[in-house]
């Protein structure tokens, strides 16, 4: 790396702009949440609607309750389903469509569109298409053989499934897009080379692709995962977290806690606890990026 | 002349899953355009979910008439154009920054703002909502974007696409004497293009489908967008759901960034490719 | 230094025109577009809301009005006629209407306009059953003061159908009044009984036969259910069978549940059996509200429990007789049904003369006139009983006798569920009733959880 070193203020001024709106809109309102995390205060409750500061008991409570512990739960399958799912998926998309195709534009964009679609609308057409009897999903899986269950955002079993498939369709046109660009910019000669000494399909991608897009999986992984962890809105419109909480995921269950419960309190630590979650995620990820960036 | 029938097989059946993949995934939204097209009073059922007897846009008209679209429009695109104008300054000089100096507090400064990559909005909503508030923004089209105006995600995609930039292209330039601003609008923006505009592209369809914020600092129709007049087909709490109405009024909502799109799809698509997003 | 500063400031200034210069059409938008940032400030919001009066005085008093949307009914457009004409009566109040989206939308942007320091509504429709939260948020008004100034206060007061005040009073002071009001009624399609020679429900036993006698099937498909009985929206749906069983789940107090007790238990299971017994109804939870009045509509479910806001949407569709009854009880010849939908609040964070003009504008439009018209052009049922002694409002029964039965079913009405700490409780409730509705736990499993938690949740709140 040949950056320049300098002291001059300028750096500093070109990431002020940047800096004051991260700052005045993530930065100050997370030490804020850290802050009133450590009191109790709620909005409901006529004689603590006043804050007073009860030390971590808010964090203990949570870690002591079934309720929360659940809704970790299903945060973890919700987050390691939908993500690896999903770049799979949209991996394979791409080097599917990374190929002489006639109308590989339409193609491309038929996997694409899902993403300009707002998540409201994404799964109010899905909530047509989980309609027992009748739903496409439904007619769909009965004409392929399933033979179970098919009120999807009712049953306890296949709720979290039924959001985690609307998620999964509507991200991994996003992703397929970058292992796309990641895929057209690798050296061609390589895969020549290879396949004159007769390395099968499956051996480029072993040994060639996949290193080579390591980059790529590590910025998809990033953003998917926190993606995941950010996209409720179709579960507000699908089950409403149910039933009996089987589909309510953190953020869901933060925003509960705080507009239904009014519990300020509680909704902060809720708050920490998943920036916590978010912070260790990404920066290692971001670190190992880096590292092997600077090798 | 075999491998030659063989390699055409194989582009042929290539070409059928990508196509039968493409049109699988397609289905929701082809779906939602057959029923926006079916009369209302003909509801759907059993073995009968698609088009209707006739085709009608009666329900595209009936959407409308029950939310000011038009004006929802406008603060639409206000409100999109105003954060992307905001976005490609404030990310553009902050990449520059990370990418072409070193200096004291560098790391700390990135993993600082990379902080909002990280931390949902709605997370953060009641204590956001009071920093508008005492800014006097309130129910104001400025009110949704200002939280938007810096971006993590534009200043990192832009400072790996800098990182990408030839170091002897930016020497050069120093050694003919360019002042900063020179060396990032002649040599370090012009092979930037690409991931400037895919980064463009995101925003857009990001923000243009954005939920609960609009819906909580704004509270008058000349201030909200096409998303907060969608709640009111979505949210019809007490009612049954009337698919072709609710589809009528998501096509409306989605239908100028499909069209944006399929009109640049191919723009769109190169853009991302090269972009350096690898 | 300075120097330096004011190059930088100007470089700003020009690499932002560089760059929107130079990267064509996605760029070329936000250019053209941010004079239109500008349009919606105050002033223009404000400007079209000034009356035009005769003798304007001193300085009319504008308040804002939060209204959800939650059902199939141009809403807005009808206030926005009511508010002309209140303001063409009232030349010292203009009245702003906010939608604001669904009743869920409405409390969170009040709630969260009041914790950010905002100055909120003067007046929303909320649930009836978010009084306790918002007299404990210290949100909204008592409106004693303004009642007892009236000459007919008790006449005014007695002509709202009483089951509809049943969420108004709290700590001695009456907090709101109703205005979209609905209940929870059965639809039956009246042609199909005919044709099986069944008479309407009585009972639950009844009610299930007949949903049983109803159900086709064609091998293992079924092709027609006998009855869909959504559980989206558990309690309220649930409700009228635990009335009819014999014992609502809430009482007249504010912290006490009836989840456990042998009659809810009952209800509960009567539920399960329509699916298990009966076979005549989807096995458990039915998530999907909205879709139910369409498969009624369509002819796919002989029968459903819906809120009467559904009524139009269903007449709209349906190509046969479609009749409206409150829901059958456990015993013969009983019934019972449970009130939902919104009434109007006064906000504290309001100025006094704001308050006052929300008063006016809440008296205006609780007037039987309007509660007739509101009900006739939304499908809601009028919340003032003389209402229904209007030539318009018997022109429309007429016409529409099913809009008659969903006011007759209030006669069997019970209170909607409200309780302290309704969100947290409600959530507890709806858990363990989906849970039994699953087969996860049996009835009295599961009712039992419910009960302990909810008292845990309740206990704070206890004298």
């Amino acid at each position: 790396m040949s950056t320049r070193r300098t002291r001059s203020l300028v750096p500093y001024l070109l990431i002020l702009p940047t800096f004051v709106f991260v700052a005045a809109f993530t930065i100050w309102p997370t030490i804020n949440a850290i802050y009133t995390s450590f009191f109790r205060q709620r909005l409901n409750v006529a004689r603590f609607r006043e804050p007073t500061f009860i030390g971590v008991e808010n964090y203990v409570k949570l870690f002591h309750d079934p309720r929360f512990l659940n809704v970790l739960r299903n945060t973890f399958i919700y987050v390691l389903g939908t993500v690896p799912a999903s770049i799979i998926v949209a991996f394979l998309f791409a080097w599917l469509v990374n190929r002489k195709i006639k109308g590989v534009g339409w193609v491309r964009l038929g996997i694409f569109h899902p993403t300009i679609l707002p998540m409201v609308s994404a799964a109010t057409i899905w909530m047509f298409f989980f309609t027992p009897d009748y739903g496409l999903f439904n007619t769909t899986l009965s004409r392929l053989g399933y033979q179970g269950p098919q009120n999807w955002t009712g049953n306890p079993h296949l709720a979290l499934l039924a959001v985690m498939i609307v998620a999964f369709w509507k991200n991994a046109g996003y992703y397929m897009i970058f292992y796309l660009a990641g895929l057209q910019g690798l050296p061609h000669d390589v895969f020549e080379a290879a396949v004159l000494d007769g390395a099968t399909t499956w051996q480029q991608l072993r040994y060639i692709t996949f290193p080579l897009l390591r980059r790529t999986t590590l910025f998809v992984t990033t953003i998917a995962f926190i993606g995941a962890f950010q996209t409720v809105d179709h579960i507000f419109v699908l089950t409403q977290g149910g039933p009996s909480g089987a589909s309510t995921v953190l953020l869901y269950y933060l925003w509960q806690i705080r507009f239904e419960y009014q519990d300020v309190g509680k909704a902060s630590a809720i708050t920490v606890i998943l920036i916590a979650l978010l912070l260790i995620f990404t920066v290692s990820n971001f670190m190992l990026s880096e590292r092997k960036e600077e090798a | 002349m075999e491998t030659k029938a063989t390699s055409r097989l194989q582009r042929w059946l290539w070409t059928l899953i990508a196509w039968g993949l493409a049109a699988l995934w397609a289905v929701p939204v082809l779906w939602a355009f057959a029923a926006s097209l079916r009369p209302a009073d003909e509801p759907i059922k059993r073995g009968d979910v698609w088009f209707g007897s006739t085709l009608t846009v009666e329900n595209y008209s009936r959407a409308w008439s029950l939310a000011p679209f038009g004006q929802y429009y406008l603060n639409t695109f206000a409100m999109v154009g105003m954060i992307l104008g905001v976005q490609i300054i404030t990310i553009t000089l902050a990449a520059f920054a990370f990418a072409h100096y070193r200096f004291k507090g560098r790391k700390l400064l990135l993993y600082l703002i990379l902080l909002q990559l990280m931390i949902p909005t709605t997370a953060l909503l009641v204590p956001n909502f009071a920093t508008i508030r005492s800014m006097g923004l309130y129910d104001t089209i400025f009110a949704i974007a200002i939280p938007y105006f810096g971006s993590a995600f534009g200043t990192f995609l832009m400072r790996q696409a800098f990182l990408e930039v030839p170091r002897d292209l930016v020497d050069a330039g120093i050694m003919d004497g360019c002042s900063w601003w020179q060396l990032l609008r002649y040599v370090y923006l012009p092979p930037s293009m690409p991931t400037l505009t895919a980064f463009a592209l995101s925003s857009v369809s990001w923000h243009w489908n954005e939920f609960l914020w609009p819906l909580i600092v704004t509270k008058s129709d000349a201030a909200r967008p096409l998303t907060a007049g969608l709640v009111r087909f979505t949210q019809l709490g007490e009612i049954g759901a009337q698919w072709s109405l609710l589809s009528a009024a998501t096509l409306l909502v989605a239908g100028p960034l499909f069209l944006l799109f399929l009109i640049f799809q191919r723009r769109f698509i190169e853009s991302f490719v090269h972009s350096g997003l690898k | 230094m300075s120097k330096r500063w004011l190059f930088t400031l100007l470089s700003l200034l020009l690499i932002g025109s560089f760059i929107l210069s130079a990267c064509g059409k996605a760029t070329e938008a936000p250019a053209t577009q941010a004079p239109a940032t500008e349009a919606p400030t105050e002033a223009a919001t404000e400007a079209p809301t000034e009356a035009p009066t005769e003798e304007p005085p001193a300085e009319p008093v504008t308040i804002q009005f939060f209204y959800p949307v939650a059902v199939d009914a141009p809403i807005a457009d009808i206030l926005k006629g009511y508010i002309a004409e209140f303001e063409a009566e009232n030349p010292d109040i203009n009245v702003e209407p906010v939608f604001s989206g669904g009743y869920g939308d409405t409390y969170t942007a009040i709630m969260t306009a009041i914790d950010g320091g905002a100055e909120p509504p003067a007046a929303a429709v909320l649930l009836a059953t978010a009084l306790y939260d918002l007299v404990n948020a210290d949100a909204i008004v008592p409106l004693d003061g303004y009642l007892d100034q009236m000459e007919d206060k008790d006449a005014y007061l007695n002509d709202f159908f009483p089951a509809f005040m049943e969420n108004s009073t709290y700590d001695g002071h009456i907090w709101s009044l109703p205005f979209q009001r609905s209940d929870v009624v059965l639809y039956y399609n009246a042609d199909l009984f005919k044709e099986a020679g069944l008479e309407p429900p009585n009972s639950w036993e009844a009610w299930g036969q007949a949903a049983e006698a109803l159900t086709v099937r064609d091998g293992d498909n079924v092709t027609r259910w006998g009855l869909e009985y959504p559980s989206g929206w558990p309690y309220w749906l649930f409700q009228p069978l635990a009335i009819g069983s014999g014992q609502n789940i809430v009482g007249d107090s504010d912290t006490e549940v009836y989840f456990d007790n042998p009659d809810v238990i009952e209800a509960v299971q009567f539920y399960i059996d329509l699916s298990h017994k009966y076979h005549a109804m989807p096995e458990g939870v039915q998530a999907v509200w909205g879709q139910a009045p369409t498969d009624f509509a369509s002819g796919q479910t002989a029968m459903i429990v819906h809120s009467s806001g559904s009524l139009r949407g269903i007449l709209d569709q349906a190509d046969f007789e479609v009749g409206v009854m409150p829901i059958p009880g456990q015993e013969p010849d009983t019934y019972a049904s449970v009130p939902g939908g919104g009434n109007i609040y006064i906000f504290k964070g309001a100025p006094q003369e704001k308050q006052d003009a929300a008063w006016r504008f809440i008296t205006f439009l609780t007037q039987p006139k309007y509660a007739a018209d509101f009900s006739i052009n939304t499908g809601y049922i009028a919340v003032r009983q003389s209402a229904y002694d209007l030539d318009a409002m018997k022109a429309y029964v007429e016409q529409v006798p099913q809009a008659l039965a969903t006011r007759d079913a209030l006669q069997y009405a019970g209170r909607e569920f409200a309780v302290q700490d309704l969100g947290e409780v409600r959530n507890i409730f709806h858990d363990y009733l989906q849970k039994a509705y699953n087969g996860e736990m049996t009835p009295e499993e599961a009712m039992a959880a419910a009960q302990k938690e909810a008292d845990a949740a309740l206990e704070p709140f206890r004298p």
